[in-house]
């Protein structure tokens, strides 16, 4: 099984995050780029299944630090290495992608295409679902577990309120991940030097195929706080506070 | 012009966000305009006897399965979309509308915008707001029509339910499509609830990544047990192991609704809002002042939540004397 998997890497939400001059993306400028949590996820699912079945897994990174990420996926066991260019400095739109994604997965002969089931740039639309109809292939989003066996795929799909519903479906096909079957492995950084020697291969774009597509116009910062009370950021006095408030409201014992 | 509000049931549970759909489509239309409903699944009686704020109906009735892979979903959608030329398709942010959004963005050409929180309609295009960031950050978008717009639940008040007139339900039959379909559903699995029921919990202290470590939470859990109340985590907690499935808050965990909700390191994107935001009383915890948690919370310290854990721990060991 010849298995494509994409990882973007995005800014860290965890950190501050500032508006450019134009207004209409953020200032990318001192920011850290991480990997995509659920394509980190997705990444874990293709070596999971290269371990249980045999596979060749080859990872597609794109945006700032693809590089760095590419090694690190070499020597989790990834066997092939691709780094697709991207627009300096822009946000990485999946729907902007896709079609390079759906031109890769045919090149490469993938009959399966993974990737997260969402990222924080992905305000035009999931890259699943459209790699999966671009390539007219099924797509499922939000997985916890997939297992092959052969051709055959049986992908467990989380729903709501913790209820799972297991499906079937024949490759090719494109998945979502959410979750692996297991946590994400650490890498040790001999593995890593090591690894630093995989050649990596360059993708060039391709148009997007779409005519029309919506445009951001302004970005902001949502109107913080509500009418939330900000206690502050000593431990001690917030501790004293949150006593009094519990007490008032009966909910400081059992 | 047409809107198509895209609703889901399962096993015979209409969800709250068809309803917010129908709203969110009404809210856009003007004089002329007709608001359809979609929906597919076996409980076509319970659509019937709760899109009466729709205009019309149209369900895709199945006979066997509960569950409608999103596959068929779309490719029934896709046969009324070219039936009805609408021009707007309102589909939820839902497990089912994770697949389908982008799919009939993609078969129509068609504009799309996900997390979407507002609309407004101006001539013909329309004028969004979007969610992006773990909601730390909101987008204004331009959306020409016709377009696919993904929404966030919670963000229309529901429509009224109430039944719509037999005259106005045109039923078709689902069950080529989804025997005919490549994704076909094998199981489903419900949790059993004996061992921990978070929706009937009135107090709950949830832990997000910020814990660090599995270790950790057993601080965080002997809080609660002070607290009497129930440990609870994000997902990327639940993910590595440290909770189980069950004590997962948000949208793929339980939608939970106590007298108390003390998040620890949760960072508050709109998944994790989905399942807590209505709680009685919400304190969070997190260093990062820009957490959209403190949008919905009551309360908020920008404390190491180490730090709070250790002093809160005291005073209630204190004043219970043990
Ligand atoms: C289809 C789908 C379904 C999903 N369903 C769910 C769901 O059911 N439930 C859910 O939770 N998520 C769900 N998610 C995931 C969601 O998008 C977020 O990734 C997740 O909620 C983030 O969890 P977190 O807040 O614990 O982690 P992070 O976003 O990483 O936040 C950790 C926070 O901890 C803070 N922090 C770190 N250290 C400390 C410290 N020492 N003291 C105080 N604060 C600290 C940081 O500032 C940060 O804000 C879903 C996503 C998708 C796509």
């Amino acid at each position: 099984m010849n298995i494509l998997v994409i990882l973007r890497m995005i800014p860290d939400s965890a950190g501050e995050l500032q508006l450019a001059e134009d207004g209409r993306s953020i200032d990318r400028e001192w920011l850290d780029f991480q990997l995509n949590d659920f394509d980190d996820h997705a990444l874990e699912e293709a070596i999971l299944l290269k371990e249980a079945g045999g596979a060749k897994v080859t990872a597609v990174a794109v945006g700032e630090g693809a590089n760095r990420v590419l090694q690190m996926a070499a020597a989790r066991g990834a066997d092939e290495v691709v780094a697709l260019q991207s627009e300096e400095d822009a946000m990485i739109s999946s729907r902007e992608i896709a079609a390079s994604i759906a031109a890769m997965a045919r090149a490469k002969s993938a009959d399966l295409v993974l990737c997260g089931v969402q990222s924080s740039e992905d305000v035009f639309g999931q890259l699943a679902p459209y790699v999966g109809a671009l390539l007219d292939w099924p797509h499922v989003s939000g997985t916890n577990r997939i297992v092959a066996n052969g051709a055959v795929l049986r992908v467990t799909q989380e729903r709501g309120a913790g209820v799972a519903v297991t499906y079937e479906l024949a490759t090719p096909a494109v998945l979502g991940v959410q979750t692996a079957s297991k946590a994400p492995r650490y890498v040790s950084g001999s593995k890593l030097r090591e690894a630093s020697k995989t050649p990596i291969g360059r993708a060039m774009p391709e148009s997007s195929g779409f005519e029309r597509s919506a445009e951001i116009i302004t970005l902001r910062l949502p109107v913080q706080g509500g009418s939330g009370e900000n206690l502050g950021g000593n431990a001690e006095t917030v501790a004293d506070r949150l006593v009094t408030i519990l007490a008032a409201k009966g909910l400081a014992r059992n | 012009m047409k809107f198509i509000a895209c609703t889901e049931g399962h096993s015979s549970k209409i969800e709250a966000f068809s309803l917010e759909m129908i709203a969110a489509a009404r809210s856009l239309a003007q004089a002329g305009d007709e608001v359809v409903a979609f929906f597919v699944g076996r409980d076509a009686e319970g659509a019937s006897a709760s899109f009466g704020a729709a205009d019309r109906l149209i369900v895709a009735r199945a006979t066997r399965s509960d569950v409608i892979p999103a596959e068929t979903y779309a490719l029934l959608l896709r046969d009324v979309i070219t039936a009805e030329s609408p021009g707007l398709v309102l589909v939820p942010y839902s497990a089912n509308g994770l697949d389908v959004a982008a799919d009939i963005a993609t078969r129509t050409g068609w504009p799309l915008v996900s997390y979407v929180n507002e609309i407004k309609r101006r001539g013909e295009s329309l004028t969004v707001v979007a969610q992006m960031y773990g909601g730390k950050i909101l987008a204004e978008c331009e959306v020409p029509l016709p377009a696919v717009l993904m929404i966030n639940p919670g963000a229309f008040a529901e429509a009224m339910p109430g039944p719509i007139a037999a005259v106005s339900v045109q039923t078709i039959d689902a069950e080529p499509a989804l025997t005919g379909g490549k994704v076909k559903m094998v199981a489903i699995d419900v949790p059993d609830y004996a061992d921990v029921d978070l929706t009937t919990a009135e107090r709950i202290v949830c832990v997000g990544r910020g814990i660090g470590d599995e270790a950790s939470i057993d601080l965080a859990r002997n809080l609660a047990t002070m607290l009497g109340a129930e440990i609870a985590g994000s997902r990327p907690v639940v993910d590595n192991g440290w909770l189980p499935k069950l004590r997962q808050v948000g949208k793929s965990g339980q939608k939970v609704k106590p007298k108390l909700y003390l998040a620890l390191g949760v960072s508050g994107a709109p998944e994790h809002l989905e399942g807590m935001s209505q709680a009685d009383l919400i304190i969070a915890v997190n260093t990062d002042p820009k957490a959209p948690i403190f949008n919905v919370a009551h309360y908020g310290a920008t404390c190491d939540l180490f730090d709070l854990v250790a002093n809160l721990s005291d005073r209630l060991r204190a004043g219970s004397g043990r």
